[in-house]
């Protein structure tokens, strides 16, 4: 065989033992699916459900400081994950200001990780959806009456495309995320084991075809929660 | 009922309102004219407690209004905007906001929701969604989901700018019903002399953001020159020139009363320094007993208010010759 031949053989031989593994119900495999739908899903309820009232309240008002806040949150959109992970880990070790919570290398300090990195996300995009809303929809909602939750219901649901695409995002950086798991979540099997660490490790042990079939399981993943949205959205329609 | 007072408020440290004192007495019907950019929307939206004045006060029933009682007064007040937008969910559902915000639920809602829609004559489409209905539907169903919510006072930005003439009459029906049968107060903002003149019986005037201390017509934005001959200014104004008796100088509205205007067929021989030549271009009856509205093109459009005998006399109609006659000290200015 030549070794354009034997690059070949390396990538079908990668895929027919995904397949073997995806098929055959891996425990692993599907462990590790598991706990990063688990992680993912926990991080994007936290980080949405702090984000979107926080991009809310920074679009909707204007007060002291509001500029600043807002060049934070941009900011905290472009910090690396590992820089993430290596903050939270000095908060959790044991020597550490949060080490009494015994929660390094738990799931716990995965979803922790997570929502700190989808949070700035969370909050950006949602302040943008909440500014790209006609301005008068929250003056008419006012006028006829409305407080201050039922005006800002009123132009959630008129932003609420936007918003599906805030949940998207948040979900896509933190079941893609593996910097921050890797280092607070420890990597450890059956435990602290997500598709994307998982990944990294059978590539580093030389299992390219575990890696590829963690690979494809994370893919068809974000596509099945990507496709609920994208139904959901559909429903949401005038 | 609701005032202003010495209300100043600024766009980009740009003073875009100055009113002293501006007042809506209760069950009052005013109207508010003004050139694009004159500030009547700024004013309605302060009026509806939409925006805080920069200086100054909104106060309602003598009481200013501040902190968590704008809330309770945006409730009395309800502002429907030139373009207004429906909110999603279907024509009933929006009828149905403002009584839902104040906690009218079930036969009640409904009720008040049928009521309102019967007035403004939207019933047929109260199962329809924004993007089913045309611009002057739209404004009909803001109009009545306004009324809907029974508020104290109803101010109405431009309320006829995308409203064929029917639904201008139906509107007219509906609020003097309103204000028949439980006091509402209504003001509307409108670049149409003749529209407010018809809705209204007190008009008030906005030019750059003041009131004008005199009729709406003949209001020019002028830039006074600092040469004056004998203290009389001579301005440009269209394609003709008008001689002012002024010691101001810069940005200026100059105000011609109507009344003040002699409408003739040749030049007199006067002591007036403003001898306009031109045609009649419209001649409308806007109230009656209110005199005749003749409009001439003398360079400029010029309206004077003249008697039925002198528009018989004249035989004044559209494209007849004719002559304004002012005096220079006629001309206000502010």
């Amino acid at each position: 065989m030549d070794d354009r031949g034997r690059r070949v053989e390396f990538l079908a031989e990668g895929l027919r033992r995904a397949a073997a593994l995806i098929a055959g119900g891996d425990p692993d495999l599907f462990g590790s699916a598991a706990l990063s739908l688990r992680v993912a899903g926990a991080a994007t309820v936290i980080a949405c459900g702090l984000g979107i009232p926080a991009g809310f309240a920074l679009a909707g008002r204007r007060f002291w400081g509001r500029r600043a806040a807002l060049v934070l949150v941009n900011t905290a959109l472009a910090v690396p994950t590992v820089v993430v992970g290596l903050v939270l880990y000095g908060l959790l070790s044991r020597r550490g200001p949060l080490g009494g919570l015994e929660w390094l290398y738990t799931w716990q300090a995965i979803v922790v990780g997570d929502v700190l990195l989808a949070l700035p996300i969370a909050v950006a995009l949602s302040a943008a959806a909440v500014e790209g809303v006609d301005p008068r929809v929250r003056r008419t909602a006012l006028t006829l009456g409305a407080g201050r939750w039922r005006t800002a219901w009123t132009v959630a649901r008129e932003a609420r495309f936007a918003l599906m695409a805030v949940v998207t995002a948040a979900f896509g950086q933190v079941v893609a995320e593996v910097g921050a798991a890797m280092i607070v979540g420890g990597n450890i099997r059956g435990e602290t084991r997500t598709l994307t660490t998982a990944v990294a490790l059978g590539t580093a042990q030389g299992d390219f075809g575990l890696a590829l079939a963690l690979g494809l399981v994370l893919l068809a993943l974000a596509l099945a929660v990507n496709a609920a949205l994208q139904v959901l959205q559909g429903r949401g329609r005038d | 009922m609701i005032e202003l007072r010495d209300v100043r408020h600024r766009y980009g440290g740009r003073v875009v309102l100055d009113l002293p004192a501006f007042a809506l007495p209760a069950g009052a019907r005013v109207a508010i004219v003004g050139h694009n950019g004159a500030g009547k929307s700024t004013l309605l939206r302060l009026l509806a407690l939409l925006e805080a004045p920069t200086e100054g006060a909104v106060l309602i029933d003598g009481r200013a209004v501040a902190g968590r009682a704008i809330g309770r007064a945006r409730r009395r007040v309800t502002l429907v905007e030139q373009r207004p937008i429906l909110l999603r969910g279907t024509v009933r559902d929006n009828l149905a906001y403002g009584l839902a915000a104040r906690g009218v639920r079930g036969a009640a809602r409904e009720r008040a929701v049928a009521g309102a829609a019967e007035r403004l004559g939207v019933t047929p489409l109260l199962g329809r969604r924004r993007a089913e209905l045309s611009d002057g539907e739209v404004q009909r169903v803001a109009v009545a989901r306004a009324l809907a919510a029974g508020p104290d006072v109803l101010l109405l930005d431009e309320p006829a700018s995308s409203a064929d003439r029917a639904a201008v009459l139906a509107l007219h029906d509906a609020l003097e019903r309103e204000r028949a049968e439980r006091g509402l107060t209504v003001c509307l903002a409108s670049h149409q002399l003749e529209d407010a003149y018809r809705w209204s019986d007190d008009l008030r005037t906005l030019a750059d953001g003041r009131l004008s201390p005199v009729t709406p017509e003949n209001l020019f934005r002028v830039i006074l020159p600092a040469d004056a001959v004998e203290g009389v200014k001579h301005v440009r104004v269209g394609r003709t020139e008008i001689a002012v008796l002024t010691e101001r100088t810069g940005h200026a509205i100059l105000a011609v009363p109507p009344t003040d205007i002699l409408v003739s067929a040749v030049p007199l021989a006067t002591s007036a320094r403003n001898q306009l030549s031109g045609h009649v271009a419209r001649v409308a009856r806007v109230r009656p007993g209110g005199g005749v509205h003749v409009t001439a093109d003398v360079g400029v459009e010029l309206t004077a208010v003249v008697t039925e005998e002198a528009v018989r006399e004249l035989a004044l109609a559209p494209g007849r010759p004719v002559v304004c006659t002012f005096k220079a000290s006629a001309v206000r200015v502010f």
